[in-house]
């Protein structure tokens, strides 16, 4: 490698090494040759600009690229008009090179495409949620039951609670907004939502909690699904996209999809 | 509760008082159709006209080039759907698989439309590799859009050599320049990229102002018809105070820029430091030095779960951060793709938080935040056992 102190520094001025200016950093690189890596322009010569314009010329005014021109066929050529810059692009199409594809998760997208989970593990059906509901529907029991009446849980309170354990021990701190509580079970139904609903509302910790069962609508299935069967299943709003398994024992057909209960609700 | 911080300037930044004065006169009295003929019309027509030139001086394009929009969010849908709606079919493009939302719909959008789109994976610290991009070229490509800096991890990406490697093979570039622009230096006029989208937002500039750089040439098809303002590409009565205010924001970011970037760095790099001394299971997500002045995104090995307990004890305490993308805190949903993309397991794409700093924020405020986050994480409950985490994804 070159002395650093000799390196021609890009003349930005852009202050992304931490220095206002080049003639700064240049100024340390003596003592701290290291601080040259924090050079982003000249580590790549990558941002959105070449190198700084010469004194006193206008950004504005340097005009050297031309969009590519495309054709009437809508094949595109490379500025110039030789067709120079389709040479490698048809190249690369006849190598039959893997194109990198990312099948971006969310919701609709990728799990119909492919019936797997983020693992790759093959999945029956997606369970979606309630149309009308903020989320999820679950139904919770706290490790420490009697928290249901210690906090004095009502319908509409928002709770946030990790699922511990057997049934769904998933590494994530849920929110949710309950919707029914029984006090004599000390189980609750609620809706698992985002983050924002504590913040705006206040919340009650219930620490760990178990997923007793969940409800929704298959509207999405790779097989038929019969009542008092387990199936492998991918719950659409599933933090972590990891299939679950869970036995089917309330089946409703609507015309949003089938409804199902599930109980039984392991992760995998 | 004491003073409140702010640090998700990534999400959205404070008015600066400079643009809000700005502002004022056409707010308050200067109420005038740019398309009128009339006295009112030609005063609102050159405010218009200046803040034209100032937003297209911030990324070296001539005036003339710049379309105004709604937000950042049309300006993506003007550059993508304006591309590729324009083509007859059957064409290709090519994004990041961690383009911001207004990107990846869009793209889903127009592969409902007939449209191939290829979703580029990104490397580990963050970065999109040109190799990769040269692989995913084909005859047909007509559009490659790739951000100039990522809103969630803040890494910076090789735009120019990406735009480089679309025109050699015949397609145009498009890059969402929300987050780069006023922090990163940008300049088309030295960079062969056709398309650029901006929010003034983000730049201390008013919410609801956006626009898109439309290189000399390029044929875009509208999205929105109308009267036929912005050269017919987005019809609609101008936001006047609005694109005043994006003016002034973006001549204040471009004579404030190098002074600006450099202090961010200085207080980022303080952030890193006393979250590595003073907390051990935390690890810093995308390349050390290659992002954005402001910008920190990490996690808590063991934590990641709880991520959302941190975020409210934080908000409990006056502080303003962010777990991902602030586009997908309403809604209980699936990690953050952006940092799924890299590689990252879902509880760690899950459990981030994104500390993103701006013109505001003092030191004094880093060193309160240094004060509050260790015990804060302390109180978290860890997933495992804690011995010795790795600290890298």
């Amino acid at each position: 490698m070159a002395n650093v102190t000799e390196i021609e520094l890009p003349g930005l001025d852009c202050g992304l090494c931490g220095f206002p200016s080049c003639d700064e950093l240049a100024g340390r690189l003596a003592d701290k040759p290291e601080l040259l890596k924090r050079c982003i322009p000249l580590s790549a010569d990558s941002l959105g600009v070449r190198s700084a314009p010469p004194t006193g010329e206008s950004t504005g005014n340097a005009r050297p690229f031309a969009a590519p021109v495309i054709d009437a066929t809508g094949v595109a050529c490379a500025p110039g008009g030789d067709c120079a810059g389709c040479a490698p692009a048809a190249a690369v199409q006849t190598e039959t090179v893997k194109t990198p594809r990312v099948v971006v998760g969310g919701i609709g997208s990728g799990i119909e495409r492919t019936w797997t989970d983020h693992l790759g593990r093959e999945v029956d059906f997606v369970l979606d949620s309630f149309p009308e509901e903020v989320g999820p529907r679950e139904q919770i029991i706290p490790h420490n039951p009697i928290l249901t009446r210690e906090l004095d849980i009502q319908v509409g309170e928002v709770l946030v609670g990790r699922p511990l354990g057997i049934s769904c021990g998933c590494p994530v701190t849920h929110c949710g907004i309950v919707q029914s509580v029984d006090m004599k079970n000390c189980t609750m139904e609620w809706c698992v939502t985002g983050p924002l609903h504590p913040r705006q509302n206040g919340f009650k910790d219930i620490g760990y909690y178990s997923a007793q069962a969940y409800e929704g609508l298959i509207k999405a299935r790779r097989i038929d699904v019969e009542i008092g069967r387990r199936y492998w299943f991918q719950p659409r709003m599933c933090m972590m996209q990891w299939r679950h398994s869970g036995l089917v024992n309330y089946m409703n057909h609507t015309d949003d999809g089938i409804q199902v209960r599930i109980e039984g609700l392991w992760i995998g | 509760m004491s003073r409140l911080i702010y640090f998700d300037h990534a999400a959205t930044t404070p008015l600066d008082k400079r643009v809000r004065q700005a502002m004022d006169q056409y707010l308050n009295g200067s109420y005038g159709n740019p398309s009128s003929m009339h006295w009112a019309g030609r005063e609102a027509h050159a405010a218009v006209d200046e803040a034209r030139t100032d937003v297209a001086a911030l990324v070296g394009a001539q005036p003339g080039e710049i379309v105004f929009t709604g937000s950042g969010t049309e300006a993506d849908n003007l550059a993508l759907r304006g591309v590729l709606e324009r083509a007859g079919g059957g064409d290709h493009l090519v994004v990041t698989a961690f383009e911001h939302p207004a990107i990846i719909e869009t793209a889903r959008y127009l592969e409902t439309r007939g449209v191939e789109v290829t979703y580029l994976p990104v490397n580990a610290d963050g970065v999109v590799h040109p190799e990769t991009l040269a692989q995913a070229l084909r005859s047909n490509t007509r559009l490659v859009s790739i951000m100039s800096a990522n809103n969630v991890i803040g890494t910076i990406q090789p735009v120019a050599e990406l735009a480089e490697l679309a025109h050699r093979h015949g397609a145009l570039f498009h890059t969402d320049a929300v987050q780069a622009a006023g922090k990163v230096p940008l300049d088309v006029s030295r960079t062969p990229i056709d398309l650029l989208s901006l929010s003034a937002h983000k730049i201390h500039g008013p919410k609801g102002v956006g626009a898109l750089y439309v290189r000399t040439g390029v044929d875009l098809q509208p999205i929105v018809f109308g009267g036929g303002q912005e050269r017919g590409l987005r019809s609609a009565t101008e936001n006047v105070p609005g694109l005043v205010g994006f003016g002034r924001a973006a001549h204040i970011a471009r004579s404030e820029m190098g002074a600006e970037t450099a202090r961010l760095v200085g207080l980022r790099e303080e952030l890193f430091d006393g979250i590595t001394a003073t907390i051990p299971n935390a690890y810093f997500i995308g390349d050390r030095y290659r992002r954005l002045p402001g910008h920190l995104c990490l996690g808590f090995a063991g934590q990641e779960g709880a991520a959302v307990r941190l975020l409210l004890e934080l908000d409990a305490l006056g502080i303003a951060v962010s777990s991902g993308s602030a586009c997908s805190a309403n809604h209980a949903g699936e990690p953050s793709y952006a940092l799924t993309a890299m590689g990252l397991d879902p509880i760690r794409a899950r459990g981030s938080l994104r500390i993103t700093l701006g013109r505001g924020n003092t030191e004094a405020e880093v060193t309160r935040f240094l004060e509050v986050l260790p015990p804060a994480v302390q109180s978290l409950q860890t997933v495992a056992s804690h011995r010795g985490f790795a600290v890298r994804s």
